[in-house]
């Protein structure tokens, strides 16, 4: 018997929770095991007593036990609290540090796959409509290029042939040094729009351009594949054939079966979101944009557990709701969903 | 419907490149123009980090020339020299054995946003910096017994014992006064307060970008340039294009010796070298087997090529280094070379002979690195030490690696043999760069266990003389030993490299290797 939307949406939610916790077990485990810790990754070698170092370690709350220190946390990010930074600096609570990076990331990954989606959708397209040509070939081609194409090598071409060659565009940072924008969501474009600082605006799509086409051309072979399948498929069936037979123009027999074929594409975008998200993080390394991804890296080298685990589990609630949302959306389109 | 399919396709690829082309802000230069015939603005990009600007825990070199552009000691060096001059105090004396130092401030100092600094402020840093026990702490307990403010413009420090050098101590942060509103007992990170320098904080964005303004209160020459941005990179390749793209006008600390090449051959920017204090140094672990056999350290010694090392893996940005007192320094002797040459093969088969060991029974030793702390060469220097060991066809090389974090806790537990480590001076005396790693109550943080009473008294002995003379011999005795026992071998001396683009002119950085942003310009364009 088919359960409501409601109870479906709940269900799909609190699976969440078993995913987060599991994330958040390994990564503490994993961060444990590993020899060296926050405290001596700062301390480096200068020349304290042993007494020294453990008054720094208590401070950093590492002379617990590891299963109170595991609880401890657990109980913090229960009520939203992430904890503090335990290196460079010590004590700021890694919430203010997300709030800072993530926006970035969020403003990356919403361009990267704008793009990517877009570019999926085009070259799909067109290599369905164009099915056993030249063009079909080279356009199953790109996506084989496109998803085999390492981020860091590929935008450094980006940024050597628009930067450094042509001198069109940034090849790092989110925007010019020197413009101040006033900070209302994080996301630069969308705060450039509602102050009206056009200025601003420009810089910062000027610098998102290169980092957001690295990540969406990357991205998009996936989805030249699944739409040239799924177009294919919906072209050569009969409903496609008697608007043929009707003398419904191409492009409107073109947009029809797209519509058709889209279903499983919105599977796809669920996914690759959290690929998407792992992406970032090369691309932001490869462009020094400053968002979850080099600050997760920056943390590794510190051995910052807190703010490692923090920003992951923050980024897999993230992932996690995005899947969710992506679920809903799909079984409201597709009615053979069953609740 | 197979045209239109492709117009829409050539038409999203027109707009795609009529963006990228860069029609929307256009091309656009780092820089406004600003009053008094200079830019306003200079960007430089680095790939250090800051960690605290607080001169109570700061300890690292990077954020040590931040603090020294915001904040201002009693004396600082002059630019680009080791002549110590006037700075927040205008004179100052000592007493006959260099125990009591009494500092008389400049009348009308003040703090960046106007608050008068006094004698009282200098001593409230001080202290603090005493309260907090933060990392660089001992540069101010180690010497001082206390600081007394007699007046408003009178400070005294009594000290704990004769030292020759306290004014190259007083160069340092933990001595600069900074603003009331630093918390007298915690360490404040991400306080832009700051002190009295030549700028003051107006923006700050961790590990992204720092913003500094002309402080309108300085009370000496204000700078050139009145904004100076600093962008922080994550890696040495981004901040190159970012230079070569005009997106900064100075790569600072630290492009790549290949990167630095590159940039020189190519003609468009002034590459302005700098004689750097830092050094780079193998350890070896004099409580473990098999470097606990002097015979076995002598001989990696012995077969160490620095010239080759330097040229084949710092393109020659480095110079060899035969003590750990750096070229240049007074009482530096090239200890090392004297006693073993470069690349003597020979004598380090002959050392491994008397070792007990030969070809059919070689010597098998773990050589560590850790891959990121000290840049992008590290694996390849490990590779080139490997191979000049490998040469004598006695010993057996086998390369491991850590990350910093763990690289340091090996150390400590002295787990590693023979591991490669770096180190930036704190003040500049050959005090610095033997006490720590051979004063056997100073060195467990390097990890090889090294202990020679003499040795002991003989640090000792010349950080209480006064006499220059004196504690040069004393020091040369130091390093004859160190080159005897070898518990470290001394590897290369580092340049530093300013890359700027050719309209940046005044860079001036002395053997402090500290970049005082306040002597740069461009010209107008």
């Amino acid at each position: 018997m088919a359960r409501g939307i409601g109870q479906y949406i709940v269900i799909r939610g609190l699976m969440i929770i078993p995913t987060i916790l599991i994330l958040y077990t390994i990564v503490f485990i994993f961060l444990r095991i590993l020899p060296g810790n926050p405290v001596l990754a700062v301390v480096g070698t200068k020349n304290i007593s042993p007494e020294q170092l453990q008054h720094l370690m208590k401070m950093a709350g590492l002379d617990k036990p590891l299963y109170v220190q595991y609880f401890d946390y657990l109980w913090k990010m229960l009520h939203g609290d992430f904890g503090v930074t335990l290196a460079f600096p010590m004590g700021k609570p890694v919430v203010e540090y997300l709030k800072l990076r993530f926006p970035a990331t969020l403003e990356l990954t919403i361009f990267g796959f704008t793009v990517s989606v877009l570019l999926g959708l085009l070259t799909g397209t067109i290599a369905a409509t164009k099915k056993g040509t030249k063009i079909d070939t080279g356009m199953r081609l790109y996506s084989i290029i496109a998803y085999t194409l390492f981020i860091p090598w590929f935008g450094m071409m980006l940024q050597y042939v628009f930067g450094i060659h042509f001198h069109v565009l940034p090849t790092s940072g989110r925007i010019d040094p020197g413009i101040e924008l006033q900070r209302i969501t994080g996301l630069y474009v969308l705060d450039s729009i509602l102050t009206g600082n056009w200025e601003a605006f420009a810089s910062a799509i000027r610098h998102i351009i290169l980092p957001a086409t690295t990540l969406g051309i990357v991205l998009s072979g996936a989805y030249t594949r699944l739409v040239r399948n799924n177009m294919v498929d919906v072209l050569s069936q009969d409903f496609i054939r008697s608007y043929y037979a009707r003398g419904v123009r191409d492009w409107k027999v073109t947009w029809y079966a797209l519509k058709n074929a889209f279903i499983p594409v919105v599977t796809l975008m669920g996914l690759q979101f959290a690929i998407l998200l792992g992406g970032a993080v090369l691309t932001e390394t490869t462009f020094n944009w400053p968002g979850m991804g080099t600050f997760i890296v920056d943390r590794i080298d510190y051995r910052d557990y807190n703010a490692i685990q923090g920003a992951v589990v923050f980024f897999a609630f993230f992932v996690g709701l995005i899947s969710l949302i992506v679920d809903i959306v799909y079984a409201l389109l597709d009615p053979r969903v069953k609740y | 419907m197979k045209r239109k399919v492709l117009s829409l396709a050539l038409l999203f690829i027109f707009v795609f490149s009529v963006v990228a082309s860069g029609c929307i802000g256009g091309e656009k230069t780092t820089t406004q123009t600003g009053g008094a015939g200079y830019a306003e603005q200079i960007v430089i990009g680095v790939t250090d980090k800051v960690t605290d600007l607080d001169p109570a825990n700061a300890y690292d070199f990077y954020t040590w020339e931040v603090l020294n552009n915001i904040m201002e000691g009693l004396v600082k060096y002059k630019p680009g020299t080791l002549e110590i001059e006037p700075a927040l105090a205008e004179s100052w004396e000592v007493n006959e054995d260099s125990t009591v130092w009494t500092f008389h401030l400049r009348k009308d100092l003040k703090f960046a946003d106007g608050t008068p600094l006094k004698a009282q402020d200098v001593v409230r840093s001080i202290e603090r910096v005493m309260t907090i026990q933060g990392d660089p702490s001992w540069l101010v307990t180690d010497f001082v017994e206390r600081v007394e403010a007699k007046d408003d413009y009178t400070v005294v420090f009594y000290l704990k014992q004769p030292t020759s050098y306290f004014l190259a101590l007083l160069t340092t942060p933990p001595y600069f006064p900074v603003h009331p509103s630093y918390s007298p007992n915690e360490i404040q990170s991400d306080q832009t307060a700051g002190g009295a320098g030549p700028y003051k904080i107006a923006k700050w964005v961790r590990d992204e970008e720092l913003v500094l303004e002309a402080n309108p209160n300085y009370y000496g020459e204000p700078p050139k340039t009145k904004r100076i941005i600093i962008k922080f990179y994550r890696d040495a390749s981004t901040m190159r294009l970012a230079l070569q793209n005009g997106e900064i006008d100075i790569a600072w600390r630290t492009l790549r010796p290949t990167d630095i090449e590159s940039l020189k051959s190519e003609g468009k920017y002034s590459v302005i070298e700098v004689p750097g204090g830092f050094i780079r140094y193998v350890c070896l672990n004099t409580k473990a087997e098999p470097t606990n056999n002097l015979k076995v350290r002598q001989a990696l010694a012995a077969a160490i090529d620095r010239q080759e090392i330097s040229n084949k893996v710092f393109k020659g940005t480095v110079e060899p280094l035969y003590s750990l007192v750096p070229n240049g320094m007074w009482s530096h002797i090239d200890a090392f070379k004297e006693k073993y040459g470069d690349g003597n093969i020979d004598l380090a088969k002959k050392s491994l002979k008397e070792a007990g060991y030969d070809e059919n029974n070689p010597l098998m030793i773990q050589l560590w690195y850790t891959p990121t702390h000290y840049g992008d060469t590290e694996a390849d220097l490990a590779q080139v030490l490997k191979e000049q060991w490998e040469r004598t066809g006695v010993i057996k090389v086998d390369i491991k690696s850590a990350e910093w974090g763990t690289y340091v806790d090996y150390a400590r537990k002295g787990q590693m043999q023979v591991y490669l480590l770096g180190w930036y001076p704190d003040y500049l005396d050959p005090d610095d760069y033997t006490t720590p790693f051979l004063k056997s109550t100073a060195n467990s943080w390097a990890g090889t266990g090294y202990a020679n009473p003499t040795v002991d008294e003989l640090l000792t002995k010349a950080q209480s003389l006064t006499d220059q003379n004196e504690r040069t011999k004393l020091y040369e005795q130091v390093q004859k030993i160190l080159a005897e026992e070898a518990p470290y071998i001394p590897l290369i001396q580092g340049k530093l490299f300013v890359v700027a683009s050719s309209d940046v002119k005044g860079v001036t950085i002395g053997p402090d290797m500290i970049f005082k942003y306040s002597t740069i310009y461009k010209e107008k364009s």
